[in-house]
This record gives structure tokens, C-alpha cells and sequence, in this order.
């Protein structure tokens, strides 16, 4: 199988993360912050441990204001229910997932209010002009995509977090689509939620998500339980990160994610992403010369987009030519990709479209490969 | 040497005062503590060999909540 849906989650995993996932069912077996025998400390320590990886990845000074999730949705979860209540409002991007606009639209019937705001891909200015616009009196959270799962469009999170900064609004990014493809530097930025998957750019296993906080806001909690500590306090403790982590925690999938993280710092991002950036040129290059397809993208170009690829054949649904390709053995995603404002934009909410992301394992021979099977599909059309 | 006990709030702070202070040379064990106060239950503690004084602002200015300190035992 050539996989080239990257983008809802990477495939292969690196060995050293499946070696790691096995070695933690084995090695790190007992459960951690719940007792003092030597295999409970010694799973703690390897939990701390990836929370000191992911603090130090992301330039966050205190590894406790790490907080393990199941996936980006709950930590997103997390940080817009734990933030707003009735009468409140929210700014979101107009290249939002369903992982906020649910949550939103959920809150709405509580409400809560949210204005979108456009994110143009080459004009950061206009992007803040629009954000500022959609700002309110009553605005308690701006949130905003880093990186479009539809188009790879990147917003100017550096500015967005000084411009909430300055109004004193949380600002949250959904890191679903850039983390661990583009650097991100806590220490540098004003972001107060930084929301992940484990699974994608981190290269861990599915079933893990990270919420970073900066610890400037209090969240309110969406679940509580036992936390291994404070056990007489009838209240959820109120330290980063038990406040937010209740039960028992994915050991074998965090110690994927830390070997996926070192995994990343070996190899460097920078790395990755020029390689992955110059497979998508290529191929975008090659299908610019065929006149029946259409591409949604822009030429793939880092200061501008994440490296990803959407596409559509001239009268052809998405879903037909992701059938195509998979009987070619090879693996695509179509249809709306759960960004239904991305593609009332694109139009294409009746065909969807076909989408291609690389990772750092895809080789030129699964690009030429790729290209002359659409090519094929496309001629056939 | 002495040892002191910091209890702590939880694991994780456990974990990361055991890191700080060993940065700063100090010999630490960390402890599951049970039934530390009235109102606080299970938790973990740092048993610590060397300077309590120093160990104590160390792990103060590290953000480190210190639930309560007790002088002298023996470690582990």
C-alpha cells in the first residue's frame, strides 16, 4: 500500500515507536501516580519523561502544563467548553474543523455566540484585520487552525496570539495539521492552548492528543475522577496537569509519542518538511499540466502552506477517483474531510474532493506512481 | 547527612522536583505517601538527602506546591 493520507494520520510509524509501544507492555506495565512500587514509579518516570520531551519540543518552560489527551478533538474539547459560558462569544477561523465548529455549535444552543473570521493564505495583514473585526466585548476565546486539513493554508498564529494578548482574550491554535511539520515556539509566542494529536506530525500512536496550557488561565474541567493524589479532597485537584487528566492514562501510546518525538528531534523537522514540500512541488507541477483536473491548492510553498495536496477530476466525484487510486493500492481521503466551511469556500460540498499529504517516508517513486495512476483515471474520464 | 521529606501534590510534581534537585546534586527518592494531612490523602513525597533549606526555596521557586515538610528519618 502507498498511503498518502497522512493528514488523518501518519502511516508507517517509525520502528522505534512500535518497539516502544510493545516494550511499554512489558516494561512500564503498572499504573502510574497511583501507588509506590518500584513498576509504578518506574511507568511515572517514563510518563514524566515524555512530558519533559514535549515541553522541551514546543519551548514550554514547566512540563506539568503538559497534559495527555485522547486525540486533538478533546483537547480542543477541553480548552473551548472549559473556557466559555452563556453570553459569551468566540472567534474561530473560516478554516475550521468539526472539532470546533461542533463544540461551538453545541455551545450555541447554551448561548454561546462565535463570528468566523477569513484567513487569506498570502495576505497575514488582511487575516488580522478580519480577526480584529470579529472581536466583541464579550469575546472569550480567539481560536484559530494553524494549518487548514483541507487546503495546508497557514495562519499567522504569531500575530493572532499578540493581537489576543493585547485585547486579553485566551488564544488557542489547533496545532492538528503543523504539529511536528512547522516550529513551534511556545516561549517566543502568547498562545495559551496549544492543541495536538499525537498521531499525525508527532509520529505516536493513534488514541493520544496533547493539550499544552501556559498557564495564565484556569480552565474549568470537562470529566473528573481520581488523579492518584488529594484523594481526601472531594473537589478535583487544581494543579496542571491531574487537574485536566482523570483516570487512568494510555501509557503504551504515550511512550509511542515519546519515541515518536525523539524520533522527530533526530531527524529535525526542517528536514522533513523540505522533503515532504519537495514531493508535493513535483507533483503538484505534474498535475497543473493535466486540463481536467483542478487543484484547490497553491503551489506548495512553505512560508504559505503545510504540505498537502486537494484535488478534484473534472466531472468525477472525489469518492469515485479515492476508489480508483485504492484499488491501485493506493490510500487517499475524499469527500469533506469533517471542514464543511473549507469547502462551502471551495464550492465543493456536493463532490468533495480528493486529498494527498506525504510524510516524511513517502519516496519520489510513490509520487511517480501516484501521478500516473491519476493520470490514467483522468485520461478515462 | 540529613534527610527531609517534602510531600507533595502529586506525581508529577514528585517528578519534577526529583529532577530539579538531583540538577542540583542532591540525593532523592521518591515515596507513594498515604493519608498525608486531614484533607489531602494519597500522594507522593520527595525524601531528600543534603541542605533542606536550599532543597526547599529550589523547589519553591520551581512553582512546586510543598503540602508539608518533615526533618530527619533515615531515606529508603
Amino acid at each position: 500500500m502507498i498511503y498518502f493520507d497522512n493528514a488523518a494520520t501518519t502511516y508507517p510509524k517509525p520502528p522505534e515507536v512500535r518497539r516502544a509501544i510493545a516494550e511499554a507492555m512489558v516494561l512500564y506495565g503498572a499504573n502510574p501516580g497511583r501507588g509506590g512500587h518500584a513498576l509504578s514509579l518506574r511507568t511515572a518516570e517514563q510518563v514524566y519523561a515524555c512530558r519533559e520531551a514535549v515541553s522541551s519540543f514546543f519551548k514550554l518552560d514547566n512540563p506539568a502544563n503538559v497534559v495527555f489527551t485522547a486525540n486533538c478533538t478533546m483537547s480542543l474539547n477541553l480548552v473551548i467548553k472549559g473556557t466559555v459560558q452563556r453570553g459569551d462569544h468566540v472567534v474561530i477561523s473560516d478554516l475550521e474543523h468539526n472539532s470546533v465548529l461542533r463544540p461551538l455549535e453545541t455551545l450555541k444552543e447554551q448561548g454561546v455566540t462565535y463570528t468566523e473570521a477569513v484567513v487569506h493564505p498570502y495576505n497575514p495583514q488582511r487575516t488580522i484585520e478580519s480577526f480584529c473585526s470579529a472581536i466583541r466585548s464579550n469575546t472569550k476565546l480567539i481560536l484559530c487552525s494553524h494549518a487548514s486539513n483541507v487546503l495546508g493554508y497557514r495562519a499567522p498564529i504569531e500575530q493572532l496570539a499578540r493581537l489576543a494578548s493585547k485585547r486579553g482574550i485566551p488564544f488557542a491554535v489547533d496545532a492538528a495539521q503543523s504539529g511536528g511539520i512547522l516550529p513551534i515556539d511556545m516561549s517566543k509566542n502568547t498562545i495559551d492552548y496549544l492543541c495536538l494529536p499525537g498521531h499525525k506530525g508527532l509520529y505516536g500512536p493513534m488514541g493520544t492528543g496533547l493539550l499544552l496550557c501556559r498557564g495564565s488561565h484556569r480552565l474549568t474541567t470537562l470529566i473528573e475522577g481520581g488523579s492518584g493524589s488529594q484523594s481526601l479532597l472531594p473537589q478535583q485537584p487544581d494543579e496542571l496537569p491531574e487537574h485536566l487528566e482523570s483516570g487512568t492514562l494510555n501509557v503504551p501510546g504515550i511512550c509511542g509519542l515519546l519515541a515518536g518525538i525523539q524520533w522527530l528531534d533526530r531527524y529535525g523537522i526542517e528536514r522533513i518538511a523540505f522533503h515532504e514540500n519537495s514531493l508535493m512541488r513535483e507533483l503538484y507541477s505534474r498535475l497543473t499540466q493535466i486540463s481536467n483536473i483542478r487543484l484547490y491548492t497553491e503551489f506548495p510553498s512553505p512560508s504559505v502552506c503545510v504540505p498537502l495536496l486537494t484535488f478534484n477530476i473534472d466531472g468525477q466525484n472525489s469518492e469515485a477517483v479515492a476508489e480508483h487510486l485504492n484499488r491501485a493500492g493506493i490510500a487517499v481521503r475524499a469527500g469533506l474531510h469533517c471542514a464543511p466551511s473549507v469547502h462551502r469556500r471551495m464550492q465543493t460540498t456536493q463532490t468533495g474532493a480528493v486529498r494527498l499529504c506525504p510524510s516524511a517516508f513517502t519516496t519520489n517513486n510513490d509520487i511517480y506512481y501516484i501521478y500516473k495512476k491519476i493520470i490514467e483515471i483522468a485520461r478515462n474520464s | 547527612m540529613d534527610w527531609t521529606t517534602f510531600y507533595v501534590s502529586s506525581v508529577t510534581n514528585a517528578m519534577r522536583g526529583k529532577k530539579l534537585l538531583e540538577q542540583h546534586g542532591f540525593t532523592v527518592y521518591i515515596k507513594h505517601s498515604s493519608a498525608q494531612g486531614e484533607t489531602d490523602g494519597c500522594g507522593y513525597s520527595l525524601q531528600v538527602r543534603g541542605d533542606a533549606k536550599t532543597a526547599k526555596q529550589l523547589l519553591a521557586r520551581a512553582g512546586i506546591r510543598l503540602l508539608r515538610i518533615e526533618h530527619g528519618g533515615g531515606g529508603l
